[in-house]
């Protein structure tokens, strides 16, 4: 039986650009549906319509039929339909309103007048679902935590129908184990569930039927085995380690703690020159925490770190000749574009005009050269935002999460153009991914970290295994 | 409503925002009078005993900065020590009377309101509201960082100000607020007369009356004492 069912559906946000073009999809009870594609192609936007942020709070002009639980969603208010249907948008960071756990999660319960007995019941059933401490604070969770939060929260207000946008970024593997697992125990049990994901290594596994978007159109996909092995293939690795092992960073008992929680318990690791190092863990293991602490963002409370990138470190602050040396590629990538266009983002690092033309040539950004930086898709926004700090042409790149929101074609140039940067530059790299795909083609080197501390070290091998594990 | 300043078990909400005005009124009232000064360090231990400790501590150094301020200006017009002592005294007493609203977690008072049926949309936007405050300061310091990893420059120059700080930081207060919107509305939530429930509703102690019961005879004994 299908629970959504579109007809025709056009939808343009600026008058006649139409982002969906005559789009018939359905999504059934029983079901895992995935909506794949390209960023910026429209999965988001489709599953805003059957939500009814689009039209209700994000306006443009919508043409067709859409039909959720039996009911037309014409006219209906975006808090009306979430009485059928549950939506995790991206960016959970955002989307939190509470400042505990469980008050979080009890929310959309609250708003659904459930009784207190079944809300305590729901929010436990949802913590538990996605292992998350119901009394932490809400601000203290890491990117992946966040994410497992606004899924519980979602999950514990029990509708039948479940939209998920992204729910992958920013979780491990475990994590992501986990909501797929919920999501199939659920679907089991008759709910339709929709995910929009480009992780498909991830999910695919776990859906029943796949649909693919391209300029505004959806088709279904029949041959799923053939379209994961064209989607999730392990990228390949261009680049060779190198050859000797000087010491560029030595990190010796690193702690740090964010009041009462103790998140590094004594990091010992040194970073070699021209080495790509990749750092692995589970969400809220401290991989952000020692990116900022290495970038000099943040102060460790305890133990050592001796650099052999600035001479003159200066105080306490790093300075700027600091970071015209170590580029900085933040998890979200919001507060790092300021610039009017793409291009002025990209010159405003780059030694001259023609290196930028390189970059924005090597990152393919010709289509969104005078486009607004802030206006782009969250995948296109990272994109912009990695090829502007690679343009300043820093010794050590320091890339967090760089491969969310892209899709595989996006993300195989992505690690290309940075592997033809290492090969060409001699940088050193240090990454943070949840993404099997490209963690090979980004590591000479992998350090786990677990229990607050550099549990493992390894080299492509320990990459594997710790994914497939 | 800063995570650091809340106690454990702040008093019911009301009754902490009854106490403020308490404290603000006769705090004034008394500044002129020495006695004044000890009604006010009564109401400190009071508080202490409570169990605001912490925010009562935190306290201390922001009440001095912002007395020895007003204390200096006023000295330097009016060269009394009374009216110097007094302007110490309503500063003080200021710092106080913000004390329980600064150690209530806002989802209490949120719920304490909803409970004496305040709109939804007052409390709820009213929750949002007081969440912002520790949000945008990580906000701000978010993007500075960001501009000093990519030397966008010195933040007293203009241009970079407007350009490298205001425009992120518009941009994602507006991001933040539309998404926030959204997740809330997607959420189940609606304004107007709509059925709810309140998870944890809050409850009525007999500590939260003894609070507010001594905190009145006390504020009552110091006006007796100063003025009849």
């Amino acid at each position: 039986m299908n629970a959504v069912e579109m007809k025709n559906v056009r939808f343009a946000y600026v008058k006649d650009t139409w982002v969906l073009r005559g789009v018939n999809f359905t999504a059934e009870y029983g079901k895992i549906t995935l909506l794949s594609g390209m960023s910026g192609d429209g999965k988001s936007t489709l599953l805003s319509i059957i939500c009814g942020i689009i039209p209700n709070m994000t306006p443009g002009t919508l043409e067709g039929e859409t039909v959720v639980a039996g009911n037309d969603v014409r006219g209906m208010k975006a808090s009306e339909i979430s009485r059928t249907v549950g939506c995790v948008l991206q960016n959970a960071e955002l989307q939190i309103v509470q400042n505990i756990v469980e008050d979080e999660v009890a929310f959309g319960c609250e708003n659904l007048a459930m009784p207190q007995e079944m809300i305590e019941k729901r929010v436990k059933a949802a913590c538990a679902m996605m292992e998350i401490d119901p009394s932490l604070k809400t601000r203290t969770l890491s990117g992946g935590q966040k994410q497992r939060l606004i899924t519980a929260a979602t999950l514990a207000m029990g509708q039948k129908i479940i939209i998920l946008d992204e729910p992958l970024a920013n979780l491990d593997k475990e994590g992501t184990h986990t909501l797929m697992t919920a999501l199939r125990r659920l679907t089991a049990r008759g709910y339709c569930v929709i995910v929009s994901e480009h992780r498909l290594d991830m999910v695919l596994p776990f859906v029943d039927d796949v649909w693919n978007i391209s300029e505004g159109v959806v088709r279904k996909v029949e041959d799923k085995q053939a379209y994961l092995r064209s989607q999730a293939e392990i990228i390949r690795d261009i680049c060779s380690p190198p050859q000797e092992k000087i010491p560029l960073l030595t990190l010796t008992g690193i702690t740090k703690s964010f009041g009462k929680r103790e998140i590094l318990r004594g990091v010992d690791l040194t970073v070699y020159k021209g080495e790509r190092l990749l750092i692995l863990g589970q969400n809220g293991c401290g991989k952000t925490t020692l990116m900022r602490i290495i970038a000099r963002l943040e102060r460790q409370d305890g133990g050592k770190i001796e650099q052999f990138i600035d001479k003159k470190p200066g105080s306490r602050r790093a300075s700027r000749r600091w970071f015209r040396e170590v580029g900085v590629v933040y998890q979200n990538p919001n507060y790092q574009l300021f610039m009017p266009t793409v291009r002025k983002e990209i010159e405003f690092g780059a030694e001259s005009k023609e290196y930028a033309d390189e970059i924005i040539d090597m990152f393919d950004l010709h289509s969104l050269e005078t486009r607004h930086p802030q206006s782009l898709s969250e995948g296109q926004k990272r994109r912009v935002s990695i090829a502007a700090v690679v343009a300043s042409r820093p010794k050590i790149l320091l890339l967090d999460e760089p491969t969310v929101g892209q899709d595989y074609a996006g993300l195989q140039r992505l690690v290309d153009v940075l592997g033809k940067i290492h090969m060409r530059d001699n940088n050193t790299m240090i990454t943070v991914t949840h993404d099997l795909r490209p963690a090979q083609a980004l590591c000479d080197r992998a350090v786990l970290i677990e229990g607050g501390k550099a549990a493992k070290e390894g080299d492509k091998n320990l990459v594997q295994t710790y994914f497939t594990k | 409503m800063i995570d650091t300043f809340h106690a454990k078990r702040p008093v019911y909400p009301l009754f902490g925002f009854f106490a403020a005005l308490l404290i603000f009124a006769a705090g004034l009232a008394t500044a002129k009078h020495v006695e004044g000064m000890w009604y006010l360090l009564a109401v400190w231990v009071w508080f202490l005993l409570f169990g605001y400790w912490r925010s009562c501590l935190i306290i201390i150094p922001c009440a001095a900065v912002v007395a020895g301020i007003f204390a200096g200006i006023t000295y330097l017009s009016s060269r009394e020590l009374g009216a110097t002592l007094a302007a110490v005294s309503r500063s003080a007493a200021v710092c106080l009377a913000v004390l329980p609203g600064l150690s209530l977690p806002a989802v209490k008072l949120t719920r304490n309101l909803s409970q004496i049926h305040v709109p939804r949309s007052v409390t709820l936007g009213m929750m949002i509201v007081l969440s912002f405050a520790p949000l945008l300061g990580k906000e701000i310091k978010r993007i500075r960082e960001a501009m000093r990893t990519r030397g966008a420059g010195s933040l007293l120059n203009p241009k970079v100000l407007y350009r490298a700080l205001l425009v992120p930081f518009a941009a994602r207060l507006v991001n933040i607020s539309d998404t926030l919107s959204l997740s809330v509305e997607t959420r189940g939530f609606r304004t107007g007369k709509v059925p709810y429930t309140i998870y944890h509703p809050v409850k009525l102690t007999m500590r939260d009356v003894i609070f507010l019961l001594g905190l009145v005879a006390g504020s009552a004994a110091i006006i007796v004492l100063c003025f009849i």
